[in-house]
């Protein structure tokens, strides 16, 4: 049995790194403007529906297929925030994430309204493979997941830590009033921060289409698994929600292996509610909790 | 003549000739509106009252139709017996769901972990089928007293209506009382609440029993009134259904919980045959309502007679 280890450890990496995309792009949106957003497991999975459109209605390849599914994502987000988050970010929170799931809802319902009775799979852009190495098996997906990730990883570092871009989100993750007196569009950068974290979200959802056969329940599924990763990892942290997701991918296939299969579906949810009831402010967190 | 809140009464008066106006299938809609009646109830609690955005309401609604039913099949006991057992198991579920609020969870802490539990929940009715039935569901029999059996929908149409004027006049009760004016001052400002020697803690799980309670028999009712059981009943397209109704009814109203159901229940009957339209509209209405009547149509009823107002709810 142990020998199965290593195998799952891959795997679990490999699904791990997906999971830390989409929670590290959940957490770029909610460092910068302190909204959780409700919706964004079906932005995600948007991204991959796109991508099917331009291919299969459109007949476009893969690559213009993609950048163009991430473009409409980057757009949609943008518009997102400024003509519904942005009008009531002063608001109570119970308006701010009603506001998040319902406009998830109605994406959700514009999917199921197109492609609800039928099962969609996204085109393949490459034939799968199998390369086996150190008696594990690694398939080609696995590995553009890797690659993908790593270098998004590696980007978006360079991005937040080098370009004026960058330091001026770092600036808007201290303090939005702050960045507002030195001159900052506060309004535009949220904007586009927005639209980023959507296009990395939907960058995700594209490689999920890999992978899963595309329905729009699988919105939720995408939602938790991010939301598991972040509360883990620990609510805004960026290192947190990367590390994490890599945990949930790992711990979903070895409870899977070695307790039960039933382990796979509810890995995310039990690590949800442990993590909450146990230590609230996860791994690299800060303090979550209200005390009085 | 001043009018006062007793006018109310003539509502449910009314109502007792409805059954007499209505083909059979609109009493369903109607049975089902009543049904939803309870569940907006006990979810405002929860969302409107003590203002915490919880995702548990679909598991507390699932819960009590699961609840009834089992009762009903595996043990035998007739469906009027089940229908306090499943409110008290939904209050049950309701205060393990506050449980992590006493923990100091709040906010979207509590909206995902509430989330992850109601999934939890939906995922076990699908690996239990030993109790229900499994992914195939659970037929409920038809509701029997001393051998009146409750079959057709204007039977259940009296019943229903029992039920709800009885929810309806307790939980009013209820929230103009102290708790009901506790549950607000947490909603307003929690810190403050504390410091006025509220105990927070205790008015959490109370206000989650509450509404687990109410829910729960709302889904016995729903039990009752489809006769069949699945899983994918309780599923979140069930739940933007909850978050319709009191959005657009009003947050934290007893009028908006009633007008929010009435509105929201009889409309997707009428768009059965597109999947994913209820959703896309329920969407954009909620988006609209937050956006442009952040209160609800409850608060304009009450701009037009203040009889429609809620008397706990003294804001304005």
């Amino acid at each position: 049995m142990l020998s199965l280890l290593p195998q799952l450890l891959v795997s679990g990496i490999a699904i791990g790194m997906l999971y830390a995309l989409i929670a590290l792009s959940m957490t770029i949106l909610y460092r910068a403007t302190t909204v959780v957003n409700f919706g964004h497991g079906d932005l995600v999975m948007a991204g991959a529906y796109m991508v099917l459109i331009f291919m299969v209605n459109v007949t476009l390849p893969f690559l213009p297929a993609l950048l163009l599914s991430l473009a409409a994502l980057f757009g949609f987000g943008y518009l997102l925030h400024r003509a519904f988050i942005w009008p009531i970010i002063n608001g109570p929170h119970l308006g701010l994430a009603m506001m998040a799931i319902a406009i998830g809802y109605a994406v959700r319902g514009l999917v199921r309204l197109e492609y609800g009775s039928e099962m969609a799979k996204m085109p393949r852009p490459f034939e799968e493979q199998f390369f086996f190495a150190f008696n594990t098996v690694m398939t080609l997906d696995e590995i553009t997941f890797c690659v993908v990730v790593v270098v998004m990883l590696v980007v978006s570092y360079l991005v937040f830590s080098r370009t004026r871009f960058g330091r001026i989100v770092q600036a808007m993750f201290q303090t939005q009033r702050g960045a507002s007196l030195v001159g900052i569009n506060v309004r535009l950068f949220n904007n586009l921060i927005w639209g980023v974290g959507c296009a990395l979200g939907a960058l995700g959802g594209v490689m999920l289409g890999l992978i899963l056969v595309l329905d729009p329940d699988a919105g939720v599924w995408t939602l938790l698994r991010g939301f598991a990763a972040m509360t883990l990892g620990g609510f805004g942290s960026l290192h947190g929600a990367v590390i994490g997701g890599l945990i949930i991918g790992v711990l979903e296939k070895v409870l899977g292996t070695y307790v039960s299969t039933a382990f796979i579906d509810i890995t995310c949810y039990l690590v949800i509610i442990v993590v909450l009831l146990v230590r609230p402010r996860g791994l690299f967190g800060q303090h979550a909790t209200l005390r009085i | 003549m001043k009018l006062t809140r007793s006018v109310f009464w003539l509502l449910p008066i009314a109502a007792l000739a409805l059954p007499l106006l209505v083909n059979p299938y609109h009493q369903y809609v109607v049975n089902l509106i009543l049904v939803y009646v309870v569940v907006g109830v006990g979810f405002n609690i929860v969302v409107g009252n003590l203002g915490q955005l919880a995702f548990s309401n679909v598991a507390f609604f699932g819960i009590g139709a699961y609840a009834s039913a089992i009762f009903t099949t595996q043990l035998g006991i007739p469906w009027w017996l089940t229908v306090i057992p499943a409110g008290v198991v939904g209050a049950i579920a309701g205060c393990a769901a506050s449980i992590p609020a006493l923990r100091g969870v709040r906010l979207f802490y509590l909206a995902i972990m509430t989330l992850a539990f109601g999934e939890l929940m939906r995922w076990s009715y699908i690996r239990t089928p030993a109790l229900t039935g499994g992914s195939m569901g659970l037929t409920v029999p038809p509701a029997e007293l001393f051998g009146w059996v409750l079959e057709s929908e204007t039977q259940k149409f009296y019943v229903f209506l029992v039920i709800v004027v009885v929810i309806v006049v307790a939980v009013s009760r209820i929230l103009e009382s102290r708790i009901g004016r506790a549950f607000l001052s947490i909603k307003n400002d929690e810190r403050a609440a504390a410091a006025m020697a509220v105990p927070t803690g205790r008015y959490f799980v109370l206000a989650f029993a509450l509404s687990g309670f109410v829910v729960g028999i709302g889904g016995s009712m729903y039990a009752a009134l489809v006769g069949h059981l699945s899983p994918e009943a309780f599923d979140l397209v069930q739940l933007i259904l909850h978050f319709a109704i009191i959005m657009v009814g009003g947050l934290g109203s007893l009028v908006g919980s009633i007008l929010g159901a009435v509105l929201i229940t009889a409309t997707p009957e009428l768009f059965r045959d597109w999947p994913g339209f209820e959703e896309l509209m329920f969407g954009i209405v909620i988006v609209i309502v937050i956006l442009f009547l952040p209160r609800g149509l409850a608060s304009l009823l009450a701009r037009v007679h203040p009889i429609f107002k809620d008397r706990y709810l003294r804001e304005d």
